[in-house]
């Protein structure tokens, strides 16, 4: 059996890709499940898609703990620990992701000897971001061996047909451009074989006490607690106050922000609370001496491991 | 008459510079809901209950988090109204027996999505109104049921597309004038506000504040992936529903009704539609001339209706 599962942030239709993905081998004559999960939270947050095809029927349910190929739409999530991403990876499991990093460096940063491979991002336009479910897709049907052009395509028109020519198009043509563009990986993914409970060893990982409820958990009645959840991560981009150009006026953007998330100093200038902005750029459109700019948030990152002011 | 005291907030600068909602809500990024509610508690404050009928915002306090500092209710879909008369009741009954002290009265808050304010709970607020229940009541409307992927609701806009509306022309029906059906109940406050007229909206929770009885607030909340539309554009498309017209600012109070943003020069809906992904079909592939003209039309009148009314009252 093969076993699928799709990382990416919400919104950004990796329930979708799966539903796709399942088609696609539906048409191909395969047994197949495909079912997202995600929390109460919506864009932005982790959602997870699983894919299970087989040619016999499928008894298993549930979520995939041990994927064949796991599939990362958004490589910031990888070390968000909630997303789960490196969840059961061996050796054997392929991992496909959506960065601009090469897999050799993925391969030594998460330390694993598994096939790695990485669809670099095209573009810095957000818009173009609602297709990257296709190219994922359109790659992982390729990665996997047993899908043809023919079922990924069909897949696509039946699934996302009620949105219109333009939109099947414009996906068509994205998944079928990564889907040529694995070719001399085509089949790399191979099944697990069958687990069984009775010689299950455990790994040789250590095991670490749980903390105090006191410590590890939350006041629940303390005021405005919501502040311990750093909705920073959400972000794929940063904006940044250029405060020689920033004419004070904080009333604009700390009002503007919807999430709250702009405080004002002393000096009565505005300081942007990067714990928990999400990135929406309002602030960077409402300026009025246009003062803040978005810069992608890895490079921001990168900039601050290097020492510098981001 | 009921007096009501000069503002505090007369210009941006008057806004509070510090948030009392607590960040890290699970609340969209650009989220139009969001934005106004932030607000509108800066002037609230922390001595209040929140009644919560289901919907986007009841995420907001997802144990054990919450941003709120004050208290919390959570209630299902249709009775918000209903969970506030009991809060408030208790309140009431502890003040009496001098259970708690004057001080710590609590202003009682609704706080739904326009599917349970213009649909299922509306019989609930007809009912509080009736009864004269002393609360506030917060509606964000993003114009359909966002929370579970934007199916229409009684707040959904003419020709828009929603998840139940997907034919070339949108959403068949018209939103519901929420506003005047809380009007003719006359309580003691009406308004319409949205986060991006700042000033307006503070000015109205004050005044609300000051009132008793039943004090009905309904916010426009544009919503990024309801609405489609890029998460920045959020403000921009907020201040475009002003200007076009779509959303008139105004309050009811004492049997009258005043509009406290007529735009001068009204931009056309075209501007304002052409923004949103939910109203794409009207440009593409053709524009559909005769529709948008319907929607301006329906605006036009509207305006022309206030103009004939706010003339009379001059005479």
């Amino acid at each position: 059996m093969y076993r699928i599962r799709f990382h990416g942030r919400g919104g950004q239709g990796m329930k979708t890709a799966s539903r796709i993905l399942g088609t696609a081998f539906f048409l191909q004559g395969y047994e197949v499940q495909d079912a997202p999960r995600y929390g109460a939270e919506r864009r932005g947050a982790p959602i997870f898609a699983y894919v299970r095809a087989d040619e016999t029927p499928i008894n298993e349910r549930g979520i995939i703990t041990q994927a064949d190929l796991v599939i990362v739409a958004d490589d910031s999530l990888v070390p968000v620990p909630g997303a789960g991403v490196l969840a059961g990876v061996d050796k054997h499991t392929v991992i496909l992701i959506n960065s601009d990093e090469s897999p050799e460096v993925w391969k030594q940063r998460l330390n694993i000897s598994g096939k790695v491979f990485t669809l670099p991002v095209e573009t810095e336009d957000r818009a173009e971001l609602r297709f990257i479910g296709a190219t994922c897709t359109g790659a992982a049907a390729k990665l996997l061996g047993v899908i043809t052009r023919e079922s990924l395509s069909q897949a696509i028109e039946e699934e996302l047909g009620d949105l219109g020519h333009a939109v099947v198009e414009k996906n068509l043509h994205k998944a079928l451009t990564a889907f040529d563009l694995m070719k001399k990986h085509a089949g790399c993914v191979s099944t697990m074989e069958k687990t069984s409970a009775a010689n299950y060893t455990r790994p040789a990982w250590v095991e670490l006490p749980f903390e105090d409820a006191r410590i590890s958990a939350p006041s629940i009645h303390a005021a405005a607690n919501s502040v311990q959840v750093k909705t920073g991560l959400w972000r794929t981009q940063r904006p940044v106050i250029d405060y020689e150009h920033c004419s004070g006026c904080w009333w604009v953007c700390s009002t503007f922000c919807p999430d709250g998330a702009i405080n004002v100093t002393e000096q009565g200038l505005p300081d942007i609370d990067y714990d928990h902005c999400k990135g929406c750029m309002v602030c960077v459109a409402q300026c009025p001496p246009h003062a803040i700019h978005a810069i992608a948030e890895e490079v921001a990152q990168a900039e601050e491991a290097k020492g510098g002011q981001a | 008459m009921t007096e009501v005291k000069a503002t505090f907030y007369r210009r941006m600068k008057d806004l509070p510079s510090t948030h009392l909602l607590g960040t890290g809500t699970p609340m969209c990024s650009g989220c139009g809901g969001l934005e106004a509610l932030h607000q509108v508690y800066d002037v609230i404050g922390e001595k209040s209950v929140f009644v919560n009928a289901a919907g986007c915002m009841t995420l907001l306090s997802v144990y054990p988090f919450t941003p709120f500092r004050g208290s919390w209710l959570y209630t299902a879909m249709a009775s918000a109204p209903a969970g506030a008369q009991g809060v408030r009741d208790a309140l009431d009954i502890l003040l009496e027996k001098k259970r708690i002290p004057p001080e710590e009265n609590m202003e009682v808050v609704v706080l739904t999505g326009d599917g349970s304010a213009y649909g299922m709970g509306l019989s609930a607020t007809s009912g509080a109104m009736e009864r004269n229940l002393d609360f506030l009541y917060i509606c964000y409307d993003n114009e359909g049921y966002g929370n579970t992927g934007q199916q229409y609701s009684g707040a959904t806009p003419h020709a828009a597309k929603t998840a139940t509306s997907k034919g070339p022309l949108g959403f068949p029906g018209f939103k519901k004038d929420l506003f005047s059906i809380w009007a003719a109940h006359k309580p003691a406050y009406v308004a319409t506000v949205i986060g991006t007229e700042p000033v307006d909206l503070a000015r109205k929770i004050e005044k609300a504040r000051s009132l008793k009885g039943p004090r009905m607030i309904i916010a426009l909340a544009p919503c990024p992936p309801g609405w489609d539309f890029d998460p920045k554009e959020s403000v921009e498309i907020g201040k475009l529903a002003v200007k076009s017209g779509v959303w008139p600012l105004k309050e009811y109070i004492d049997g009258k009704v005043t509009h406290t943003k007529i735009p001068r020069q009204r931009i056309p809906v075209e501007d304002y539609l052409k923004h949103q992904g939910r109203f794409a079909h009207l440009f593409e592939p053709q524009c559909n001339d005769a529709l948008i003209n319907e929607i301006q039309k329906k605006v036009d009148d509207y305006w022309d209706e206030v103009q004939k009314t706010t003339s009379l009252d001059k005479e």
